[in-house]
């Protein structure tokens, strides 16, 4: 039983303020066989030094960088140890300290909140996180392989060896307790595909309905190939700073707090426990959630990794209640349905009512019950179903998207038909904005490993 | 096998230039070999790729859960259980650990009574599976509570259709054991 003693719940404090002030990003493709990895990172190097209108030249900006974090989901892809050495030198940021981060799918999370330590500490003005994956030096299936050994070994990758059938029980589980029909997880992965046209980066965009999600290949019941991530190859990178430096650089600097939480790697390990309430909840909203024969928090229905970076996000930020506080998230939908449990994990819905996030229409661009903008839309970069999974870019992409939405540049970033001539591609003809109103004020990402292993959750505050 | 007799003949000769080429060249350096494989180039076009072929094995311990192993190949599923009287964790875990996460004492074995009755508590069919997959596929994984434990341990069904909260049976691969944790599983249990 997990129980909590008084230190274990201090809310982590910056010692001074840290801002995002640019981001970049590369496309992100199934194989990328026209460059090195060295090279990908270097373009999305320059495209946030280069592209983010900063106030200095970005030879200038780049001699400001003193720290730098690196994210790598797992060497088995890269092929290269030390694979942070090799990239460091290319961007010619020796002898500069960096350090590699490594926490599965939460590796570009885990990476931007080590950076943000840095500049919070003292240690650096100016950090950047980067990260990256390449997988494509293998078959699908060896890559589905690799990814399933961020199960345990000894107990649960023999029993699937692709990462969909340890999420396909929580699917099947999630939908007996709290009778979700498919068609909202259907739902899910037509909005993120369809966000992902817009998307000069994205992998797998698509333009599908619920029967088409429904109707396609089982990967492992009850969730389908269109219900899954991308298994992509790029990079991603944005850059911190202190407050005096941030405004130097940009008069559109966002504040950053960023929060982590952990849980067992075997679901199979997660003993129940009571729920830690956000700030907006009461612990008459679960008196009878759990008392169904079986259920038990959080079960497989329910991600406590999230839920405790939020727990502690929330209170570092000072958000109050995230669907009215929020206007916009990234979450991690490396599957419909694990994007649906973190709904209830990060308190959009309370834990029981997550689908109504999707069936309100609020995590729509345009809600279409209304027509009118969604509450507080998700993943409208297309997400990880849509756009891409380049595990350790992902968490620094989704950022980097966050920082673009709130500056107002996501038309800059994306409707720019010079990046999709860049990419290899050519903007659509019916290429649709889905830059959120100048009134938005704040942003959230999630960052998630494993079945939850770690998580961390990170908001973003407009401070101009 | 007139041919065969000639061959001969021509080699000594052969051998006798080399042997005068030799003596000529007796400070030539003994050079390193190239003992590898080719490597083959999947694109030339515009960039080279090539391929990396690799066959590794590694050498893995089952280290202080080896009884659980051992307990399968022997038709016994064993779980840990902490002794100390002051943890607050008195359950049996399966998948097994060492020492107690709670407390830090290390951990007692018990089998459990043959047989093991359980209850699917989720299950997911494998279609496609990753590389090496070991079970023929489509297969039931399941997610399966015992009674007493803490856990909730995945395996798979060997036959039937699962549901939630059908009953189910432990059975073992004590015969041409795989020496994983493949050998147990789950039939369908009809009393």
């Amino acid at each position: 039983m997990i129980t909590f003693k008084e230190g274990n719940l201090r809310v982590p404090k910056w010692n001074r303020k840290v801002f995002v002030v640019a981001g970049g990003t590369t496309a992100y493709r199934k194989h990328f066989p026209e460059y090195k990895l060295e090279e990908l990172v270097m373009m999305a190097f320059k495209n946030m030094l280069e592209d983010n209108n900063l106030k200095m030249d970005p030879l200038e900006v780049k001699g400001l960088i003193n720290f730098a974090t690196y994210g790598e989901f797992a060497d088995h892809f890269q092929d290269q140890l030390l694979c942070e050495a090799k990239i460091h030198d290319y961007l010619g940021l020796d002898p500069l300290y960096n350090l590699g981060i490594k926490t599965g799918g939460a590796t570009g999370g885990s990476s931007v909140l080590a950076a943000a330590m840095a500049v919070a500490s003292g240690y650096a003005n100016v950090a950047m996180a980067a990260g990256w994956e390449r997988m494509d030096e293998v078959d699908t299936r060896t890559g589905n392989f690799y990814i399933s050994t961020a199960a345990c070994k000894d107990f649960e990758t023999r029993l699937g060896r692709v990462y969909s059938s340890y999420y396909a029980p929580m699917a099947n589980r999630f939908a007996e307790t709290f009778h979700v029909s498919e068609i909202t997880r259907a739902k899910i992965a037509v909005k993120n595909h369809l966000y992902a046209c817009s998307s000069p980066y994205a992998h797998q965009a698509g333009k599908y309905t619920v029967e088409e999600v429904l109707a396609s290949r089982m990967s492992a019941y009850p969730l389908r190939f269109l219900e899954c991530c991308a298994m992509s190859v790029g990079s991603a990178c944005v850059l911190l700073c202190d407050e005096e430096t941030a405004y130097k650089l940009t008069d559109r600097p966002c504040e950053l707090f960023i929060c982590g939480g952990t849980h067992t790697l075997r679901v199979a390990d997660r003993r129940p426990m009571e729920v830690p309430l956000l700030p907006h909840e009461t612990p008459e909203m679960y008196k009878d959630l759990y008392s169904r024969e079986g259920a038990r928090y959080p079960g497989f229905e329910s991600f406590l990794a999230a839920r405790f970076a939020a727990w502690l996000v929330y209170r570092m930020a000072g958000i109050q209640n995230p669907i009215e506080d929020l206007d916009l998230v990234e979450l991690h939908d490396a599957f419909t349905i694990s994007d649906l449990q973190t709904y209830g994990d990060i308190g959009l819905r309370p834990y029981g009512q997550e689908q109504d996030y999707i069936e309100s229409g609020d995590a729509y661009y345009i809600n279409p019950h209304t027509g009118k903008p969604g509450k507080c839309p998700s993943n409208l970069s297309g997400g990880l179903i849509g756009t891409q999974h380049a595990v350790g870019a992902t968490g620094i992409f989704q950022s980097a998207e966050c920082l673009w939405q709130l500056q107002q540049k996501y038309d800059q970033f994306h409707g720019d038909p010079a990046i999709w001539k860049k990419w290899g591609k050519q903007k659509p003809k019916d290429w649709e904005s889905l830059q959120i109103p100048e009134s938005s004020k704040q942003a959230l990402w999630v960052s998630h490993a494993g079945v939850g292993s770690h998580v961390t959750v990170g908001v973003l505050r407009k401070s101009w | 096998m007139a041919k065969r007799k000639i061959q001969p003949k021509k080699k000594i000769e052969t051998k006798k230039k080399v042997q005068i080429k030799k003596k000529v060249q007796a400070k030539k350096p003994k050079e390193v070999k190239f003992i590898g494989q080719a490597t083959k180039l999947r694109q030339t076009e515009p960039t080279w790729v090539a391929e990396w072929p690799r066959s590794i094995t590694h050498i893995h311990t089952y280290g202080m859960l080896s009884p659980f192993f051992r307990g399968l190949k022997e038709g016994k599923l064993m779980a840990t259980r902490c002794p100390n009287s002051n943890c607050p964790e008195d359950r049996l875990w399966i998948p097994p650990r060492a020492h107690c996460p709670d407390c830090h004492t290390e951990m007692v074995w018990k089998a459990l009574p043959n047989p093991v009755i359980g209850k699917i508590y989720t299950f997911t069919e494998v279609d496609y599976a990753g590389a090496g997959i070991e079970l023929s596929t489509p297969y039931w994984q399941v997610d399966v509570e015992i009674p007493g434990l803490a856990t909730i341990p995945k395996s798979y069904l060997l036959y039937g259709k699962p549901y939630i909260g059908m009953k189910v049976k432990a059975q073992f691969r004590t015969k041409r054991p795989t020496n994983t944790v493949l050998d147990y599983y789950w039939v369908p249990y009809e009393q």
